[in-house]
Formats: structure tokens, sequence, C-alpha cells
């Protein structure tokens, strides 16, 4: 518990307190898991963004992936989480093996573009075959099962599964940062010259460091038609991809709290602005134009501004 | 180093350039700025790959190998510029320089480490903070303790002192002969002669991509080809 640490800790007790809280709704209870969700993969592509420095544009193709795993299993009548997320590591894994390793082998703009390409093929693939639904997708999926008898039918058990997906994926994640493998990530980031003649293979580090924010980013998306009862191919759209990233930006970079906290603030606005508005993209470029624009290290940064006023 | 040509894109930087450097000893390449003198720094360690020629270390041909792998088999590279990790500590630029050798352990790393703190007690002294908040003098001690902690055998040095104020520049001419001392072997790439020949066995002068002269330190100090080519 100790990689943790209590903060993390009491943030986490307070989550599994919510379904708790008087008065809390179906709806709010759904809003928190797509938030949660869309908070963890959002740390993980920030294991990429922040401390690789790799700026992917295909993670809707892991995320969708993911989905499809269990979706695929779930209609041919298999409903363990188990197996839905096995076989959610295994064809995200061995897309992310291919993908990871044509992008790596790139820099910069260039590695951006081919994760682009790759999720556009998944997703046209998806997208114009019949096998899988088409556009339509696999719809009517039952509930899950984590052991015989315990279903997650109600929003409560399922809450508290992304909750235990969050938990695992921010112990992996914080895990990872703080090994040697982590510090190289970091000094890749900032020169990978640097890094190769210190004896580092660059390219091995790159891969390594987007298998597991694919994998974990696989796993959200195996968890989502758990849900939602069906996966899409517009899961795996590029503008999800982005989403992501701005998740990311809004949260700030490198700090895998803040992702989880830019995540979980872009679903709700999103979910809210929508709610009153149709045009409520426009109000959610406005805000995140005011958030770059004033707050360049993002939501988290505020600590350090108000950190620095107390001590003033 | 045998008749190495190289250079960027379609433009020749090098052109036949063939120098040895024997074990054990401290070899200055000397010349004026834009002769190639960082070109074939980076020729050797893999950036670039030669267009001609051969570079061998320890019987081993390099012309064909990764950055990575040629630091790994022992040569180690003091870039330019202090290139060190700004935004890591100091103890995590010392640690990550332990990539290079062959059998990581933690057993290995306090030796190191402790080794390195001999000859650079004030590293031990900022070892929490950050690379950034370092002076310039201090950064190049970590870019040579960094090369120190991977076991280096052969150490490329790319301008050491250049912007070193002169307590520093007599610091590292001392680590360059401490070095030595410990049998490790030494390219250093000066501008400045009077430091690099103070330290070094012999020297080559280099001139718009090839060699044009090659002495003693002493014949070289004394020589007018030094003073003609170098303008010192």
């Amino acid at each position: 518990m100790s990689v943790l640490g209590w903060r993390a800790l009491l943030v986490f007790a307070l989550l599994a307190a919510l379904p708790l809280v008087p008065g809390m709704s179906r709806y709010y209870l759904l809003l928190a898991f797509d938030a949660l969700l869309f908070g963890a993969i959002a740390m993980s592509l920030d294991l990429l963004m922040g401390y690789t420095g790799l700026v992917s544009f295909g993670h809707a193709a892991f995320y969708g992936l993911g989905a499809y795993a269990t979706a695929i299993l779930m209609e041919r009548g298999v409903q363990s989480v188990w197996a839905c997320v096995g076989f959610a590591v295994v064809v995200v894994g061995l897309y992310a093996l291919v993908v990871s390793y044509f992008a790596t082998a790139r820099r910069g703009i260039y590695f951006a573009l081919l994760t682009l390409i790759f999720a556009e093929v998944v997703y046209t693939f998806f997208r114009y075959t019949q096998t899988f639904g088409g556009s339509d997708g696999i719809q009517g999926l039952p509930d899950a099962t984590v052991l015989p008898g315990l279903v997650i039918d109600t929003p409560t058990r399922k809450y508290y599964l992304v909750l235990a997906y969050l938990l695992i994926a921010y112990a992996i994640c914080r895990v990872v940062v703080a090994s040697h493998f982590g510090r190289v990530l970091v000094a890749i980031r900032e020169n990978e010259d640097r890094a190769r003649f210190l004896g580092y293979n660059v390219p091995r580090y790159k891969m390594g460091a987007c298998m597991i924010s694919a994998l974990l980013t696989g796993v959200g998306g195996a968890i989502y038609p758990m849900r939602s009862a069906f996966a899409t191919p517009d899961l795996m759209l590029w503008t999800e991809s982005g989403e992501f990233i701005i998740s990311v930006m809004i949260g700030g970079l490198g700090t895998l709290v803040g992702p989880i906290i830019g995540g979980a603030f872009f679903t709700i606005l999103r979910d809210k602005v929508s709610s009153i508005v149709d045009w409520y993209f426009i109000v959610i470029g406005g805000v995140l134009i005011v958030i770059v624009l004033f707050m360049p290290r993002g939501l988290l940064g505020l600590r350090r501004i108000f950190s620095r006023r107390a001590a003033a | 180093m045998r008749e190495v040509h190289a250079g960027y894109g379609a433009t020749p930087i090098l052109f036949g350039v063939s120098l040895d450097v024997r074990q054990g000893e401290a070899v200055a390449l000397l010349g004026k700025n834009g002769m190639g003198k960082t070109t074939l720094m980076k020729t050797a360690i893999g950036f670039l790959k030669p267009w001609r020629g051969t570079i061998e270390f320890e019987g081993r041909d390099l012309t064909r190998l990764a950055p990575h792998d040629i630091a790994r088999l022992g040569v180690g590279l003091v870039p330019e510029n202090r290139r060190i990790f700004p935004g890591l500590t100091v103890r995590e630029n010392l640690e990550l320089g332990l990539s290079a050798a062959p059998r990581r352990s933690a057993d290995l790393r306090e030796r190191r480490l402790a080794a390195v703190f001999q000859h650079f007690p004030r590293l031990r002294e900022r070892l929490d903070q950050s690379g950034k908040t370092l002076s310039g003098g201090e950064q190049q001690m970590l870019a040579i303790a960094r090369v120190m902690m991977a076991g280096a055998r052969l150490i490329l040095m790319d301008e050491p002192t250049q912007g070193l104020a002169p307590a520093f520049i007599r610091h590292i001419r001392d680590m360059i002969r401490e070095l030595k001392r410990l049998g490790v072997t030494v390219l250093l790439i000066e501008q400045n002669a009077r430091v690099a020949l103070s330290v070094c066995d012999r020297g080559y002068i280099m001139e718009k991509g090839v060699i044009v002269f090659e002495a003693s330190s002493r014949e070289l100090r004394e020589s007018p080809v030094t003073r003609e080519k170098l303008g010192v």
C-alpha cells in the first residue's frame, strides 16, 4: 500500500463511500462511472504523454478494441468479467504490439500520425464490415458476472467495478513511474539522444511504455460494455482519442492524478452542458481555451498556485 | 578509426579521418569551430553512420552498432554543453548512467556511487536536487560522473571546459588526470588547446574534415603548426 500513499487511499475511501451519499441516484452513479473510467484512461495515456513525451492519437482504438473484446464474448454467452478482461488484454496486446513496434521507430509528429492511422484502420474495419454489427456495433449485451451468482447488475455494483479498475490501474502506474523503467521514460522525454548514448535501447523502452498504456486503456474499454451493454465503432473514432488527450491536458501532464481529475471533469462538463444546450462543444471549447491559456499546468497546477500563496 | 567518411544528409563533413587512441591514453582532438570534431564524436558513438571506413573498439567493429549497443561495450560520452537530464535529480541522473553496466545490481550501484562521491564530494551534497539547479561546472561534473557510473573504459569528451570558470576548468583537468590514473582511456575534444595538451599524451589537429597534424603533446605545444591551425 505504500505505493499509493495515505492521501490516495483517503481519496479512494471517499470515492468508495460515494454510493452511500443520500439521494445518490442511478443517473449520478452512472455518470460517476463514466467520469472515473475516462479519468483512468486519461491517466493511462499520461504514462505515454506526460512521462515518455509521446502523444498518441490512437488510444481510442485500444479502448474500442477492449470494448469489442467484451462485447464479442458476451454475445456468445460468456459473461465472466475475468474472461472478458483477459480476452481484451490478448486482443489489445497483439494490436498494440504491432502499432507500437512501427510507431516507436519514428519520433514526434510521425509517432502521433502512425498511431492515428492505425486507429483509423481499426475504426474503418469495425464500421464497414458487418461481422461485428457495422455501424450499429454489438447491442443488447447481458450483465457481466464477477463470480457465479455475483452479477454486475446495479449501478452501485457497476460503480464499484470501475473503482476497482481505477485503483489497480493507478497502483500500476505509480509503480511504473517510481521504477527504474519510469526514470528512463522521463530521461527519454527530456532527451532521447542522451538516453541512447547512456546505453538505453530507446525504442524498446518506448514500446514498453506504449504496451502498458495500451493495455490499461484496453481493460478500461473492456469494462465499458459492462455498464452500457453495447460496443460501437464510435468508441474508436479519432475524436475519442482527442478527448483523451484533452483530458490529460486539462488535468496536468505528467502527474497521473491530474489526468484522472481532467477526465472526470471533462466527462461531467460534457454531460452537464449537453443536457442544457445542443451546441455544447462550443462551451466546452471555450472552457478548454481558458484552461490552456490560464492554467498551462492543468487543473492540478492550481494546487501549486494555492500552496505558493499560502507560503507567501 | 580508419579512413572514416561521414556527414549529414548529402553534406560530407569528414573526409577520411584516421586516428588511434591506445588503451590508457588521453588523446586530444584539437581544431577550430566547424572543422568536424563533433561530427567525429557523433560518428564514433553511432549517431551518424559512417559512409565509408571503419571504427573499432577493443577489436570490435562499431560501424553497424546502435548508440546504446556502443555504450554497453564501454564507450561513454560526455557531450557538449553538459547534457544532463535537468528534470531529474542528481541521484536519478547518476543511476541512469548505470544502464550501460552489464549486470546492474544494488551492490554495484552503491560501489559506483561511493567512487563517484570520492571524486565529486559536491555531488553528494546535491544528491536530491534537480539537475537544472546545478551550476554549469556542477553539471559538467555530473555528466562525467554519469559515465563513470557506467564503468566506461573509453570516454569521449566534447568541449568539457567550454564556458566554465577557471576553477572548474582546473577541476575538470584534474578529473581527466584522475580518469587516466584509473586506467580509463580518454579522447578529449577541445578548442582550448592549452588545457587539452596539459593533460593529454598526444594530440591530433583537425581541419576541414581531415587530420592535418599529429604529435605528442610536448611537440604540439612547441610546434608552429599548432599556432597556425588553432590560432593560439
